[in-house]
């Protein structure tokens, strides 16, 4: 009996293999660009990638048989061309994200190991609004953050630094989730009357409001703009559908524009991120550097880019981080820089397309939120780097160089793996057996029960 | 909750769809303005990067080259000039923050391999993977640049030595300048420090003094008075000045007085060798202003001079109205004080008129340019710029020029080695204002063989110390100008 699955893993493995081959393909024409010789270690580069992504291929095709196809081929080719503009633009970073993109890959392993039933998560909601809200005031215990760049975002345990935040954003959506398959009846039908009106109980929103405007707060706190602009559009979108009431939206966008405005006079920051954004001319040799960098690059790009390796993206300011879709801008031109917007399109597309078909609410939601963290975080990002939204440094989700984001993000895709599994259980597309896992686990239960003498 | 899913996959196409609008207003739209926007240095970097040819002396001596750059440098290629200072005036600098000047710049395209001559012929080395750059010969003598600089002996002021017959610079050096090594660091913080340094330094480092500013003359200006008088027929070798020690002008109540307030006069030779101010005062103001304005126009006063290098400043002597309006003046600028100002270059391209019987050539420091398999690009060719005097007015001023050497205020010192003639005319320019202490430039022209000429030469001091102020041109110019003439005779 052949399954729809089966054909999906086929897929799956063919389109990895072809990102694999496209960033070794670009990995030589940077080297190309940069130094005029094919990297003497291509082979054993090219067969490391292909371990890496095959892995990944495998633990999907052994955890969740019925997953969806594209997301994680694209997610690779992204992190592919990530690491090609890394590794171009310094060779040390190069290495350390080859390490985080193996944590990356194990985590992404280990989420599916250990998340079997994508349902089974909503019963923790209280944790991970814990957990959450517990990451985010982390960077504030003195001793343990620290600020870079501006904002105060980082931890430092031991030898590593992370940013908690990109780990929060997964937790706080699993816990908005959780908490609007469960109220959004008694949101959605309020049974307050207010006059004419009839509003939720404040009992139902509150918890809601609360781990919203906690975050919020402390994300402004911490002068993380971007964070913050995430997860107001978190909250909204998840609201909005959750309770399928426009007003919701609307009151979320009086909201957000409430609050922008007085982000904006009350904040000197804000203010300035504002009127670079009008203006980086204005402010060329001061803050405005970055984004005039950055319009210069993608200008010398124009549309075909001037090839791997041999642009200069050297030139702008944190090129391997937040900008590193001028980076690409410049050397890959309109086409590269397109082929990146398509990319994470297909990633939406898959996220959104995995919510559609999920059955119950919860991961139907859950699908929705981590879907729009990885959409708007990409919009943000790339949106301040070309100056369509004012500029707030986030990460460009997979391609940027970290590896808090690259880890978070694996995660995340593991998650939207796992809710597309085991809607294709459901719906008889893959076996709906154990796993392999799950084999492996009953045979050590029954051994145990076999040695402990216990009959039924 | 699946329409509200669908409708929010519709709001992150909009989204995308303006990222990818924006993306082509800035890739497509707006890339030429971005390219050519004057802060945007991806373009100069690419140049900076590109491997570039030598500039070599007309006797074969490398004064620019490029060398690989040390490991860890920014840039691929490090320019750097064997010679040190000594070409700086000629060759300029090359650097990555503050552009170029000199030759670097004015050949620019030749040294990076970028004419279209150069673009078609380097399609080849494509594949060879040979660099398309050029190479710059310049018309500078190293033996003669080397004694201008050794004879100036860092005191302020500039050496120039053309041919008169083409117009080509043998030499040029100015005194302050600086060492183009340095000035071409890649080094940001370097580089910034060390411009601020020259930009403020006391003498303008940064200008070569040669071409790029202008000096009050003195009485070298008096050639150009007198060639004017002589072709306008007001003088002759019979005209007699009579002796006297001031001359009070139309207009004024302060007379002019000869140098040190000295009882001067006689015939045309003895008052230009002896440099009496008073008769040349008169003839200024007996020409009138309109023709003494036209016979600067002549000279090439007022124009910048036409020489192959960057930013060339023009001499100045003034205009009709203010003249008729202050003939004093106009006397006065008859001998080169007042208001006249003249580039030291143009000073020696007057004497090099004089020597090439009335004919004003157009100055070059490039003789020829050339491909990478030494082919030539294009070669200078000789040009007059003007004829501000005729054949026979030349001759006369040749002779009075040669007087000057031979028993007049340059007598002390410009015998040259071998008995070789030369013809000249000295200046000290007054700075101070009566009653201020004595500041005055000294100045020499020459040219030798005075029959033959094969050289013209300036040598201009500026005054700003005693020193120079206590000599006049012939006795501080005159040794310089004696010293490099002969070394370059003896090429």
């Amino acid at each position: 009996m052949s399954f729809v699955a089966d054909r999906r893993r086929a897929t799956e493995l063919r389109l990895v293999i072809f990102a694999g081959l496209i960033t070794a393909g670009a990995y030589t024409l940077a080297s190309l660009g940069k130094n005029s010789v094919i990297p003497p270690r291509i082979l054993p580069f090219l067969a490391v990638l292909l371990l890496v992504l095959v892995s990944a291929h495998i633990a999907v095709r052994l955890l969740a048989p019925g997953a969806d196809s594209t997301l994680l081929p694209v997610a690779a080719l992204l992190n592919g061309l990530g690491y090609v503009m890394i590794a171009r633009l310094s060779e040390r970073l190069a290495g350390l994200q080859t390490t985080w993109t193996f944590v990356g890959v194990i985590a992404f392993t280990a989420t599916l190991i250990v998340v079997r039933r994508v349902n089974d998560l909503a019963r923790f909601k209280w944790s991970f609004f814990v957990v959450g809200a517990g990451l985010l005031l982390l960077p504030m215990v003195p001793g343990l953050g620290f600020s870079s760049g501006g904002a105060r975002i980082w931890v430092n345990i031991g030898p590593v630094n992370f940013q908690p935040g990109e780990f929060a954003k997964i937790a706080l959506a699993l816990f908005f989730a959780a908490y609007l398959a469960e109220s959004r009846e008694l949101i959605r039908n309020g049974t307050w009357r207010v006059g004419r009106f009839l509003l939720p109980e404040p009992r139902d929103l509150l918890p809601l409001l609360g781990a919203w405007g906690f975050s919020v707060v402390l994300m402004v706190g911490q002068k993380d703009l971007g964070s913050s602009l995430l997860f107001f559009t978190l909250f909204i979108v998840m609201v909005w559908i959750a309770t399928e009431k426009a007003a919701f939206m609307s009151i979320g966008l009086g909201l957000f524009a409430l609050s922008a405005t007085t982000a904006y006079f009350v904040f000197d920051h804000v203010q300035t991120r504002v009127s670079i954004w009008l203006d980086p001319w204005q402010s060329y040799r001061g803050r405005g550097y970055q984004i005039a960098q950055s319009m210069f690059a993608l200008g010398s790009g124009g549309v075909g880019g001037t090839g791997l390796g041999l642009g200069d993206p050297t030139r702008i300011p944190e090129a391997k981080n937040d900008f590193i879709f001028a980076a690409i801008g410049e050397e890959l031109g309109l086409f590269g820089a397109s082929a990146l917007l398509i990319a994470f399109l297909l990633i939406i597309g898959a996220g959104l397309r995995t919510a559609i078909r999920a059955k119950r609410d919860f991961a139907k939601l859950l699908a929705i939120g981590l879907t729009t963290i990885v959409g708007m975080q990409a919009f943000i990002i790339i949106g301040g780097v070309i100056r369509v939204v004012p500029l707030t440094g986030i990460t460009l989700p997979f391609v940027s160089y970290g590896g808090s984001s690259l880890v978070a993000n694996y995660v995340l895709l593991a998650l939207l793996l796992r809710i597309s599994d085991n809607t294709a259980k459901r719906l008889g597309e893959a076996p709906d057996q154990m796993s392999a896992v799950e084999r492996f686990e009953a045979a050590r239960a029954r051994r145990r029960i076999a040695r402990s003498g216990v009959t039924e | 909750m699946n329409r509200r899913i669908g409708k929010l996959a519709l709001a992150f196409f909009a989204l995308y769809v303006v990222l990818f609008a924006q993306l082509n207003l800035i890739q497509v739209g707006r890339k030429s303005t971005l390219d050519d926007d004057t802060r945007n240095t991806r373009q100069t970097v690419k140049n900076f990067n590109d491997p570039r040819g030598d500039i070599v002396t007309s006797d074969g001596v490398v004064i620019a080259t490029s060398i690989a750059s040390e490991p860890g440098d920014d840039f691929d290629w490090q320019r750097t000039y064997p010679e040190g200072d000594t070409y700086t005036s000629v060759t300029g600098y090359f650097t990555f923050a503050y552009g170029a000047t000199g030759v670097e710049k004015v050949e620019n395209d030749v040294l990076a391999g970028r004419t279209a001559a150069q673009q078609i012929s380097g399609i080849g080395a494509l594949f060879s993977g040979r660099d398309v750059t050029g190479d710059v010969e310049v018309t500078i003598d190293s033996r003669i640049q080397e004694v201008a600089k050794t004879a100036l002996a860092g005191r302020e002021g500039t050496v120039v030595v053309l041919e008169p017959a083409t117009g080509a610079v043998k030499a040029m050096y100015s005194w302050p300048t600086y060492e183009t090594n340095v000035v071409a660091t890649h080094d940001a913080d370097e580089a910034e420090a060390v411009f601020g340094y020259l930009d403020a330094a006391p003498g303008k480092p940064l200008l070569v003094n040669a071409y790029q500013e202008r000096y009050m003359p003195g009485s070298t200006f008096k050639i150009i008075t007198t060639a004017t008088a002589l072709d306008a027929g007001l003088v002759d070798d019979t005209t007699i000045w009579s002796e006297e020690s001031e001359f009070l002008p139309p207009q004024t109540i302060d007379p002019i007085q000869n140098y040190g307030g000295k009882v001067c006069g006689g015939d045309l030779v003895e008052v230009f060798r002896r440099s009496c101010n008073t008769p040349f005062a008169r003839m200024a103001i007996d020409l009138g202003p309109d023709a003494m304005v036209d016979a600067a126009e002549r000279f090439g006063i007022g124009a910048k001079i036409p020489i192959d290098l960057p930013a060339p400043a023009a001499s100045e002597f003034g205009d009709v109205d203010y003249f008729e309006q202050n003939l004093p003046l106009l006397g006065i600028g008859g001998f080169g004080q007042g208001n006249t100002t003249m580039v030291p270059l143009h000073m020696a391209m007057v004497a090099a008129s004089v020597a090439n019987g009335g004919v004003m050539m157009k100055p070059h420091v490039v003789a020829a340019t050339f491909d990478q398999d030494g082919r030539v690009l294009r070669r200078t060719a000789p040009t007059a710029w003007r004829t501000p005097m005729s054949p026979a007015t030349a001759d006369r001023l040749t002779n009075l020029m040669v007087e000057v050497v031979n028993s007049g205020t340059a007598s002390c010192c410009l015998r040259l080695s071998n008995g070789v003639q030369a013809a000249a005319k000295t200046g000290t320019a007054q700075l101070n204002m009566a009653g201020e202490p004595e500041r005055s430039h000294a100045w020499i022209v020459a040219f030798a063989p005075a029959q033959a000429p094969r050289y013209a030469i300036v040598v201009m001091l500026k005054g700003t110390n005693a020193e120079i102020s206590e000599g006049t041109g012939g006795t501080l110019a005159g040794p310089i100008a004696s010293r490099v003439l002969d070394v370059a005779l003896s090429r």
